[in-house]
């Protein structure tokens, strides 16, 4: 043969055994993402002269013989940008995406609850239709790049009654009683904070999923969703320091919602103390950007992630406002 | 002995592409755009323009690169909010160490912009410690820092080229509330592209996720700021357009590609809608390469080596990533 036939071959080959390792890793075992490998590439050092890296504070290793390929992990992110866009989307515009972007593998399922606010302040509304453009772009954007592999839509729960998902998260966190309600879509307040549940999330998710990636292109990309989203919690946040200032962490004051909110979540997600409200030390200093004390936004894996949006400690798949569950690879939240 | 012999080309093979890869992205000025753009077109991901035979940054280099950003935000927040520059043990390391020109506390009217200030002095100082501990010695200096406010200092050029002042007047960033906003206006989406941009250059897994955070960080910071001038401008206009202004002077200097946005609303379906963050129609954030923030840093869309906030350059034992690019 000559060298153009063997050189194909050999691309074929190389093709073929790619997805073969892939598709062992897939079948291989269970469909956590394997957030402690991090901590074992961290003791490299690249030969430099007093160049030691020291490795940056790591999550609790998440036991895993696996890892999450590329299109699983856009999966996951594709999940939690279908909720978002839906809640962002109801609340502006009272109406969901189009049927041609929830469509895909796995189980499609429908939005329940979601209605439109009637926004008093201007602003909060000009906000709000920026942030759901925002949204909506990235579903579709993660959609164009996982084609025929992005996930349909699960069963989502965006509800602002008694027994939405609203309501399981705002009753756990101490925001409303054992027996009130939370409706986000109620007042531009209810609306910030029902935003906030979300955003910061959104952020740790996709820290903690970037470096994972494989593919510098979807690097790149996951790098400038991260950053959407940190502009997005970082103008919640934002706001709601500024209508909260005055009163500041008195009892049932804005400070002290968004308190009862960050501390919920830090009670699902495990025992690294991940999450903070937007009240500083004293009013002389704020505390709109959650960092650790190098000034580095949190992670999250995957599993975290969903503790929180199941609303659980548990491991499972489904809850909150994924009542089926998300679709996809990964899907099961951590025990914690 | 085939089977061998096959297997080595395969992985041969694989190695290559995924160098070559590494350098093209490198290289290509704006491969956050062009890349998105491949993907909303559903077609392949291609790098376009051809790489050159030169040697990629190391992640030292890169996380120098950074450290002269953060110095420059830290010593800024750090005079603006307290009213004094960082301790003198945090300014050592390799190259020539400059001074500050410049820099003190701000006259705060609003508690809340006081406090704001506060909060970003303290994150970015942790930036520059984080990053100075990460890099041991290797470490650049603090290079000279121009964060002063006569006629003919960084913050009055810059202002000046966005049309706030006028010839021979000066933009006094610490002033008041207003001023200081715009100054940390200057800064902060750049920081957010520059760490984007440098993101994808990082080989290291624990840096590439260290990157990540502080992404994250000056693009919460980024938001706080547009928040801001955005509410602000409710009551004083001026402070949008002196912003969409400052984007647009940033767009003059580093090249063609639109990668700067300012925070004026845009009316969608007889609808105001703001613009505090600043993405591309994927809804996905710019990236600037080495040689852009440097255009912006050194208020230049000339290739030089120093200039505007960093009078004699900035610190990089690596010299390629200290320029700016010509645009």
């Amino acid at each position: 043969m000559d060298s153009t036939n063997i050189l194909t071959q050999v691309l074929e080959a190389s093709d073929r055994r790619r997805d073969e390792r892939r598709n062992f890793l897939r079948v291989a075992g269970q469909a956590t993402v394997a957030a402690g490998g991090l901590s074992l590439l961290a003791a490299c050092d690249d030969g430099q002269k007093g160049f030691n890296p020291t490795p940056t504070p790591t999550p609790t290793p998440t036991p895993t013989a696996t890892a999450a390929t590329d299109a699983d992990i856009l999966n996951f992110a594709l999940n939690l940008e279908y909720l978002e866009a839906q809640f962002y989307s109801f609340a502006v515009y009272g109406t969901g995406l189009p049927a041609s972007q929830l469509t895909g593998v796995g189980t499609q399922g429908a939005v329940t609850g979601g209605r439109q606010v009637t926004f008093t302040d201007p602003i909060v509304a000009q906000y709000a239709r920026e942030i759901a453009a925002d949204e909506i772009a990235h579903v579709a954007f993660l959609r164009t790049a996982l084609g025929s592999a992005a996930v349909a839509m699960p069963a989502i729960n965006i509800d602002g009654s008694a027994t939405g998902a609203f309501t399981a998260a705002a009753r756990a966190a101490g925001v409303v009683s054992a027996t009130g309600t939370f409706d986000p879509y109620a007042s531009d307040n209810a609306f910030l904070l029902g935003a906030f549940i979300f955003e910061d999330v959104g952020v740790s998710a996709y820290k903690g999923a970037a470096p994972l990636l494989t593919s510098k292109t979807y690097l790149d990309a996951a790098a400038g969703i991260l950053a959407a989203e940190a502009y997005h919690a970082g103008l919640i946040r934002t706001i709601l320091y500024g209508k909260g200032f005055d009163a500041g962490t008195a009892s049932g004051s804005i400070f002290d919602q968004v308190r009862m909110i960050s501390d919920a979540r830090d009670s699902l997600d495990g025992s690294t103390d991940d999450d903070q409200g937007i009240a500083g030390a004293d009013s002389s200093i704020s505390n709109i950007v959650p960092t650790d004390a190098s000034g580095i936004a949190y992670s999250r894996t995957a599993a975290n992630v969903l503790n929180i949006v199941y609303l659980t400690k548990s491991a499972t798949v489904g809850g909150g406002f994924f009542p089926n569950g998300v679709n996809g690879f990964i899907k099961t939240s951590n025990a914690n | 002995m085939t089977e061998d012999v096959n297997q080595q080309l395969i992985e041969t093979l694989d190695r290559r592409v995924e160098r070559r890869n590494d350098r093209r992205a490198f290289f290509k000025s704006a491969f956050g755009a062009a890349a998105v753009a491949g993907i909303a077109g559903g077609a392949a991901i291609g790098l376009a323009g051809r790489a050159e035979a030169q040697t990629a940054p190391s992640d030292a280099d890169v996380l120098n690169f950074a450290l002269n950003l953060e110095y420059l935000e830290a010593q800024f927040y750090s005079y603006a909010a307290n009213g004094t520059g960082l301790a003198a043990n945090l300014l050592t390391g390799v190259g020539t160490q400059g001074a500050v020109t410049g820099g003190r506390k701000v006259n705060f009217t609003d508690p809340i912009v006081a406090a704001y200030a506060k909060e970003i002095a303290g994150d970015e100082l942790a930036h520059v410690t984080f990053l100075r501990t990460q890099l041991g010695t290797a470490a650049i200096s603090q290079p000279a820092i121009d964060i002063d406010v006569t006629a003919t200092s960084a913050f009055s050029n810059a202002a000046r080229a966005a049309g706030l002042i006028g010839a021979g007047e000066a933009f006094d960033v610490y002033a008041n509330d207003n001023n200081f906003l715009l100054g940390a206006y200057i800064f902060e989406d750049v920081g957010v592209t520059a760490y984007k941009g440098g993101a994808t250059l990082l080989t290291n897994k624990t840096y590439l996720e260290a990157a990540a955070g502080i992404l994250a960080v000056e693009a919460y910071h980024a938001a706080l700021v547009r928040t801001v001038l955005y509410r602000k401008g409710v009551e004083t206009p001026a402070l949008r357009t002196s912003a969409d202004a400052i984007s647009n002077a940033r767009d003059s200097l580093d090249g063609t590609t639109d990668l700067d946005q300012g925070i004026s609303p845009t009316t969608v379906s007889g609808a105001l809608v703001s613009n505090i963050v600043p993405l591309d129609a994927n809804g996905i954030a710019f990236s600037r390469t080495v040689a852009q923030v440097h255009n912006i840093a050194y208020l230049t869309n000339a290739r030089v080596m120093a200039g505007g906030f960093f009078p004699n350059g900035t610190n990089n034992p690596n010299a390629d990533l200290r320029f700016s690019g010509a645009n």
